[in-house]
């Protein structure tokens, strides 16, 4: 009986070899942008992203996804108006893509490239550290992309004649989890 | 014996019809692409010449040399259909934003919509714009005020108070109609400092009408060489709330508690 095992063994063992794809979904995030303004420090705050990552041959795409309107900077007008001068009921979404390699799944610290689309406008990131903690078969990862509204041709608003600052950060804090 | 090593031959035929199958399939879909790399080519044929160096090779040797070339360009020709077809399973494996699970509405833009907001941001500019230069004439009103009244017999400084609070009454109601007429967003819920800023309308907006009315019953009044008396009374109290609520506002939205 086992003799006769032996050779689906050895088929579904080679087919394996060309299954090892593994999949990535996001569980959890918190997406931050700040803007600053003399008279105003504002925090936009997002959890309605969602991401998927695809591990084959030894490098994994990534892609997160987040409405623009998701965000809620604790005034409705406020993000009204932001939704207006980032074009985000013509381009709804900030779409993040970028590729590691699968031996990064055991590092503290990554260094990833990222493309980000926003308003329109497509803008590539280098080398942005982010901190990876595993908490058991999760993935844990936080950082900070270092967004200008220049990056993504955006017209600083102003208030009182007085223009928000060019940097607007964006804190991510994602966590996730193997399909 | 003999079963399991059928078995096992034909479980391996199996595997390797199977990935000649995949790569071919690959090939077959990357042949239709045009290919981004130029292929090598081989080196152009020399002209002859009369120097005995430059004399070609015999036939043997020259079929040869093109064998080999043409081997070679077919390793490369292979080797970068390889990498292509590799470069194109990576971006198919790569996640798309359909493998998201957002909402087709969620995807897709409106133009209409943008324009919509684009329309509202405009006037509520105005409207901001307008507000902050009211504010000059009305704090103007207030100060020419402590001489328009009381037991004041002279008229100039009444005249400069009603022309004052004419051009005040004037600024606000173009301020007003921006902020009204700017286009409503639907599904949108009034959240923040925004709501107290609409609160304050429902004072200040009364305020400046009923303002002027009294103010024109207590002028009559006056002119009349009579003391101020009766609901024009009011004027002086409900005029000093109305710019209260119209600088509440305004520092609403301008100023973060």
């Amino acid at each position: 009986m086992k003799k006769n095992l032996l050779p689906l063994f050895v088929l579904f063992a080679l087919t394996s070899v060309y299954a090892a794809d593994q999949t990535w979904v996001l569980k959890q995030s918190t997406l931050t942008y700040h803007v600053s303004h003399p008279l105003h420090q504002t925090d936009g705050v997002s959890h309605a992203a969602r991401g998927k990552g695809v591990c084959h041959d030894g490098q994994c795409d990534f892609l997160i996804a987040v409405p623009v309107k998701s965000f809620d900077s604790g005034d409705s007008n406020r993000d009204l108006h932001m939704l207006q001068v980032t074009r985000g009921a013509e381009y709804p979404m900030v779409q993040v893509r970028t590729r590691l390699p699968e031996s990064a799944e055991g590092s503290s610290t990554i260094k990833a490239d990222l493309d980000v689309q926003f308003a329109g406008q497509t803008a590539h990131f280098q080398q942005v550290p982010l901190e990876v903690k595993t908490e058991g078969k999760e993935k844990h990862i936080t950082g900070t992309i270092p967004a200008t509204l220049a990056d993504f041709k955006i017209e600083p608003p102003s208030l009182l004649t007085m223009p928000v600052k060019n940097e607007i950060p964006v804190k991510v804090d994602m966590t996730w989890s193997p399909q | 014996m003999k079963s399991t090593a059928m078995k096992f031959a034909v479980g391996a035929v199996l595997v390797f019809v199977l990935q000649i199958s995949f790569l071919n399939a690959q090939d077959g879909s990357a042949s239709h692409q045009t290919p981004s790399v130029t292929v090598a080519q081989e080196e152009p044929a020399k002209t002859a010449s009369a120097s005995s160096d430059n004399l070609p090779d015999a036939p043997g040797l020259q079929a040869q040399a093109q064998s080999q070339t043409q081997s070679q360009n077919q390793n490369q020709n292979q080797n970068q259909s390889q990498n292509q077809s590799q470069d194109q399973t990576q971006k198919e494996s790569a996640p798309s934003l359909g493998d998201l699970g957002f909402s087709k509405a969620e995807e897709q833009g409106n133009a209409r919509q943008q324009a919509l907001l684009d329309k509202r941001t405009h006037m509520l500019k105005i409207h901001q714009r307008m507000g902050l230069i009211t504010t000059i004439p009305m704090i103007a009103s207030v100060v020419t005020s402590l001489n328009a009244g009381g037991r004041s017999e002279g008229t100039v400084s009444r005249d400069l108070h009603v022309a004052i609070g004419a051009l005040t009454g004037d600024l606000y109601g173009i301020t007003a109609y921006y902020a009204i007429r700017a286009p409503k967003i639907e599904g949108t819920e009034t959240r923040g400092p925004i709501k107290f800023h609409k609160i304050m309308a429902w004072i200040h907006g009364p305020g400046m009408i009923a303002t002027p009315i009294l103010g024109a019953i207590a002028f009559s009044q006056k002119n009349n060489g009579e003391r101020v008396h009766g609901i024009a009374q009011a004027h002086g109290p409900v005029a000093i709330v109305t710019a209260g609520a119209f600088g509440a506002a305004l520092l609403s939205v301008s100023l973060k508690f």
